[in-house]
């Protein structure tokens, strides 16, 4: 009976305490479907691969989503011609690297800030490395999704299709034009991603919107919430201590251990550090960075929707890359910082 | 589309839509239930309540507002389109429903002397504790509260140095397996944020009343003298017990 008290008090606690971070990054989330222009912010992301991954990286500041948001937002940046390496830098780095989630986390650690500040850095690393990695890959359009890259503009393939002869190249082509023949699919590609404008919606009725947004993402976010919560509660009474102990204080057992569960709980990334703090007392510093920097990057629930954006095999590389990044950091934390 | 199909969907969403609203809400009334009933103390460290009352009255006004919008059946319109679900939403609803309503069923009880084992209280070694912030020196020992003598030992351990001062500290009883008979752990829970992260801090004292008198869980304000003794091999302060008197569970069991 004690035990189902304690967890019953600690389920509470965690949502108690998680629910005005969520509704915060909700509201925010919100707000940017409606209000933001993203067209003029990608205008000004530098051409530079590196450069473009770490501001795609630091986008976050400005687009403050959790993991839930960023891929349909990702989605939309790449739909509007934002180059590669920007958008995976947002994909992996945005969730955490936002206003919101850092306060939840320094709320959560304020007796270690070190994990605050770690988290932060790990992250960028990770986000930059792999965005600069995919950068290589001048062409995405085989990596993503057709239903995606169908929109994609055409201007990254632009240069390679120059150096052949227009007759030697196959396609559609519109003559009749001075010079050259010019490729239907790109004519048709650019029309159909000529800048959408905003929707010019009425204030008065960007409210309403505004909050039938809300309730649509508490209710996913809020359910996810309480069963992630049950679960920590859960675990936190129910496993015998002495094996939460054995996993948790070797170096190595209990980075593995917290990146399957940050994979598997797909708990949400403004609220992921109250969870991770159940673990603080019992699990190494590396075990809970690695749980806070992978499970925002990617787990169960986003495995649907990055696959909204890539395709299998681009997913696989993406989620190696992330995991070894992510272990090789947290290593080294555990064995040469704490 | 054929209309048959789509209609016992679209009153199926309709269901979710308004159990969710009426769960949110709950959701809000139960978080100013918890301020206004004192529970919140039990649940995260009282920097936040501002936080969660906030959120409280946020999720009553917005669960009020949809109320009001679904009553009036606006049209949806295509915010709905950027948003992907993994879990469907009817059960989505159907479990911040049901959370909410155990909530109001069950309160929040304190942790006790299992959850105090649990937490480690007994293994010192561990790697990860969550280390002290702040202590005081410039008090008399009588007035230093449990969690400040965890503070000062933690700084300066000797147990020599304290030998002799007097204690007059409160906290609950936890038994430990690794302490003989005759000997009790007077314990606290430190929270830092939620009760999550809250982990326990006890002193072992030395009483000589039978056991019945001070049972496990109990709250008790021990007073006595410091002393040095050396239990499971390892030299450490222990309070030698003159007084053991019980006390009310204080309506806030944590310390800070």
């Amino acid at each position: 009976m004690s035990q189902f008290n304690s967890g019953f008090t600690l389920f509470l606690s965690l949502i108690v305490e998680a629910i005005p971070f969520l509704l915060l990054g909700v509201l925010v989330s919100s707000v940017l479907l409606l209000f933001v222009d993203e067209q003029r912010l990608i205008a000004l992301m530098p051409k530079n691969p590196f450069l473009g991954a770490l501001a795609g990286s630091l986008l976050g500041f400005l687009f403050p989503v959790c993991e839930c948001g960023n891929v349909p937002v990702a989605r939309r940046l790449l739909m509007q011609g934002v180059s590669v390496p920007v958008a995976i830098g947002f994909l992996l780095a945005a969730p955490t690297i936002n206003p919101v989630v850092v306060w939840a986390t320094w709320t959560a650690f304020r007796d270690q800030p070190e994990i605050v500040v770690l988290r932060v850095v790990f992250s960028l690393i990770i986000s930059t490395t792999v965005a600069c990695i995919f950068s290589i890959q001048q062409d995405m359009r085989p990596f993503l999704q057709p239903a995606l890259s169908r929109w994609m503009p055409d201007v990254m393939v632009q240069p390679s299709l120059s150096d052949t002869p227009a007759l030697l190249q196959t396609g559609t082509f519109l003559l009749g034009q001075p010079g050259q023949p010019i490729a239907f699919d790109a004519v048709a590609a650019a029309a159909v991603n000529r800048p959408r404008p905003k929707p010019n919606i009425p204030w008065k009725d960007r409210l309403p919107l505004l909050l039938e947004n809300m309730v649509q993402e508490l209710r996913e976010l809020g359910g996810i919430l309480v069963l992630g919560s049950l679960l920590a509660a859960i675990i936190q009474v129910a496993v015998p201590r002495e094996w939460v102990l054995s996993i948790g204080q070797g170096p190595v057992t209990s980075v593995v251990a917290m990146l399957i569960l940050g994979g598997v709980i797909s708990i949400c990334s403004t609220v992921d550090s109250f969870f991770a703090l159940s673990f603080a007392t019992t699990f190494t510093s590396g075990a809970i960075l690695a749980f806070l920097v992978f499970g925002p990057m990617f787990d169960l629930k986003s495995l649907g929707l990055l696959l909204t954006i890539f395709r299998p095999r681009a997913m696989i590389y993406l989620v190696v890359l992330i995991v070894q990044l992510t272990l090789i950091l947290t290593l080294f934390m555990n064995l040469h910082i704490s | 589309m054929n209309p048959t199909s789509s209609l016992p969907r679209l009153r199926w969403s309709k269901l979710s839509e308004w159990m969710h609203t009426f769960a949110l809400g709950l959701w809000g009334a139960l978080f100013l239930y918890y301020w206004r009933s004192g529970k919140l103390g039990l649940l995260i460290h009282p920097n936040y309540f501002g936080l969660s009352i906030g959120a409280g009255f946020v999720l009553l006004a917005i669960s009020s507002f949809n109320i009001i919008r679904m009553a009036k059946q606006q049209r949806q319109t295509d915010a709905r389109e950027q948003h992907q679900t993994l879990l469907p939403p009817l059960f989505m609803s159907g479990i911040l429903l049901f959370a909410a309503i155990v909530g109001f069923l069950i309160a929040p009880k304190p942790f006790v002397s299992d959850t105090a084992i649990q937490r480690g209280l007994q293994d010192s070694a561990i790697v990860t504790r969550v280390r002290p912030q702040s202590f005081r020196v410039n008090r008399s020992s009588e007035s230093r509260s449990l969690i400040d003598w965890i503070r000062t030992l933690d700084v300066y351990p000797e147990p020599d140095a304290y030998a002799g001062q007097k204690v007059s500290v409160d906290g609950f009883v936890v038994y430990t397996k690794n302490l003989p008979q005759g000997y009790l752990t007077l314990t606290r829970f430190v929270i830092t944020c939620c009760a999550a992260d809250v982990y326990p801090v006890g002193l072992p004292v030395r009483f000589t009343q039978p056991k019945s008198e001070v049972p496990a869980d109990g709250w008790f304000k021990v007073q006595g003298k410091m002393m040095t003794e050396t239990l499971n091999g390892k030299r450490q302060a222990v309070i030698q017990a003159n007084v053991i008197e019980p006390i009310p569970e204080p309506k806030n069991p944590y310390a800070y």
